[in-house]
C-alpha cells in the first residue's frame, strides 16, 4: 500500500517518517515534493575504472544541464523512514521537460535516512536552480520483518558517486 | 497492494476507476494497456528555464507515423482518459515499447489520486522509432492507498492532449520559497 499525503503528514508528526525541513505545502495526494540541494557533481572523465566528477555550487542564476551529460545532485531535505520503504522519483513537471532525477534506481530502503543523491540526466538543455521543487518521494508499507539497511549510501548527505564495484 | 486485471475491470464497472474508452481486451494480468493519442508536443525553446513559459509546437501524427531519432524528446498522450478517486495509478511502458528503447515517462510514473484526464507521456527515444496514432504504447497499474484521501486539484487536471510543463506557475507562488 502507498501512503496518502494525509498519512505522510501524520507519520512525520509521529516521527516514523523523517523529512527535514518539512513544509505542509509540499505534500501531494500520495507523495511529498522535495527540493534540489545546492551541490552538483559534474562528470569530467573516466579513468578506466571509475568516473571522475567536479563539484560545483549552483549559482543564483541557475546551472544549465546539457543533454548527454550525467550529473549527481542531492535532495535539500533529509528523507528517511524507520518503517516504510520509499520510491524517489522526479515530479511530472520535470519529466515533462525530459529531466531524469534517477537512473532506474528509485527504491529507498527502510531505515536509510539522508539527503539523497540524484542521478540527473537531461534530454533537453535545462536550467536548474538550488532550492527548486524538483521531485517527489512516496512511501510504501512493508510486508515482513525489517532488517536495518547496512549499505554504504544510506547515511551520506552530499552527492555521492558510485563506490568502485569491488571495494 | 496492486490490483489485478480482474479487479481493475470490476472497479471500472463500479465507477471507482475511470478508463475511457475502455475495452476488456486491453486488460492484462496486473494492468491496462494504453494507446497513443494523435497529438505530439515538441519544445522549441533552446534552453528550458523552469521559471519561464517554454515555447513549443504541436504536431498531429500523420497516417504514415512520426519518426523520433535517438535522443529526441517529445510529449505524447494516452488516447484514454484515466483516473481514480480510490486508487493510485502508476504509468509504465509496455515491454514491447521498452525493447525499442523508448521511454514513456522520465522518472515520473506516479499519478496523484483524484487526477483525471489523458495522461501526458514523456517520450524519450534511445533508438530511432516510428510512432503511430493508436499504437499500444504504455500500461497503467492501480495501487491501494493507506490513509485519508485528499484528491488532486492541480494544474494538469482534465487534460485532453499533452500538457507541457507549467513550472512557471509554481514559481509565482512557491517554487523557491524558503522553508527553513
Amino acid at each position: 500500500m502507498i501512503l496518502t499525503g494525509s498519512k505522510i503528514k501524520e507519520e512525520v508528526a509521529r516521527g516514523t517518517i523523517k523529512i527535514s525541513p518539512f513544509s505542509e505545502e509540499q505534500v501531494n495526494p500520495n507523495s511529498y515534493n522535495y527540493r534540489l540541494g545546492p551541490i552538483l557533481k559534474v562528470y569530467k572523465s573516466f579513468d578506466g575504472e571509475k568516473s571522475l566528477f567536479e563539484e560545483v555550487l549552483i549559482p543564483e542564476e541557475g546551472y544549465i544541464l546539457q543533454p548527454g551529460q550525467m550529473y549527481l545532485g542531492h535532495t535539500k531535505e533529509i528523507i528517511g523512514s524507520s518503517i516504510y520503504a520509499m520510491s524517489l522519483i522526479g515530479r511530472s513537471s520535470m519529466g515533462r521537460y525530459g529531466l531524469f532525477l534517477q537512473v532506474s534506481a528509485n527504491l529507498g530502503h527502510t531505515t536509510s535516512e539522508h539527503q539523497w543523491t540524484l542521478e540527473m540526466v537531461a534530454a533537453l538543455p535545462i536550467r536548474v536552480y538550488s532550492g527548486m521543487i524538483i521531485g517527489q518521494v512516496s512511501f510504501w508499507c512493508n510486508f515482513g520483518a525489517v532488517v536495518e539497511y547496512s549499505g554504504r549510501y544510506g547515511r551520506l548527505n552530499r552527492p555521492q558517486e558510485s563506490f568502485t564495484p569491488f571495494d | 497492494m496492486i490490483l489485478t486485471g480482474e479487479k481493475i475491470k470490476e472497479e471500472v464497472s463500479n465507477n471507482r476507476i475511470e478508463i475511457s474508452p475502455f475495452s476488456s481486451d486491453r486488460i492484462t494480468t496486473n494492468s491496462y494497456d494504453l494507446t497513443l493519442g494523435g497529438t505530439i508536443i515538441r519544445y522549441t525553446s533552446k534552453i528550458i528555464d523552469p521559471k519561464e513559459k517554454s515555447e513549443y509546437e504541436e504536431i498531429t501524427i500523420p497516417d504514415e507515423g512520426l519518426v523520433l531519432q535517438a535522443g529526441d524528446f517529445v510529449l505524447g498522450h494516452s488516447a484514454e482518459r484515466i483516473g481514480s478517486d480510490y486508487y493510485v495509478p502508476l504509468i509504465h511502458g509496455k515491454s514491447g515499447t521498452a525493447r525499442m528503447g523508448l521511454f514513456v515517462h522520465v522518472t515520473a510514473d506516479l499519478i496523484d489520486i483524484g487526477s483525471h484526464g489523458v495522461s501526458t507521456l514523456q517520450l524519450y527515444a534511445t533508438l530511432p522509432v516510428r510512432l503511430y496514432k493508436g499504437m499500444l504504447i504504455a500500461q497503467v497499474s492501480f495501487w491501494v492507498p493507506f490513509g485519508d484521501i485528499v484528491l488532486y486539484k492541480g494544474k494538469y487536471q482534465n487534460s485532453t492532449k499533452p500538457q507541457p510543463s507549467m513550472t512557471y506557475k509554481d514559481f509565482k507562488y512557491d517554487i523557491f520559497k524558503k522553508v527553513d
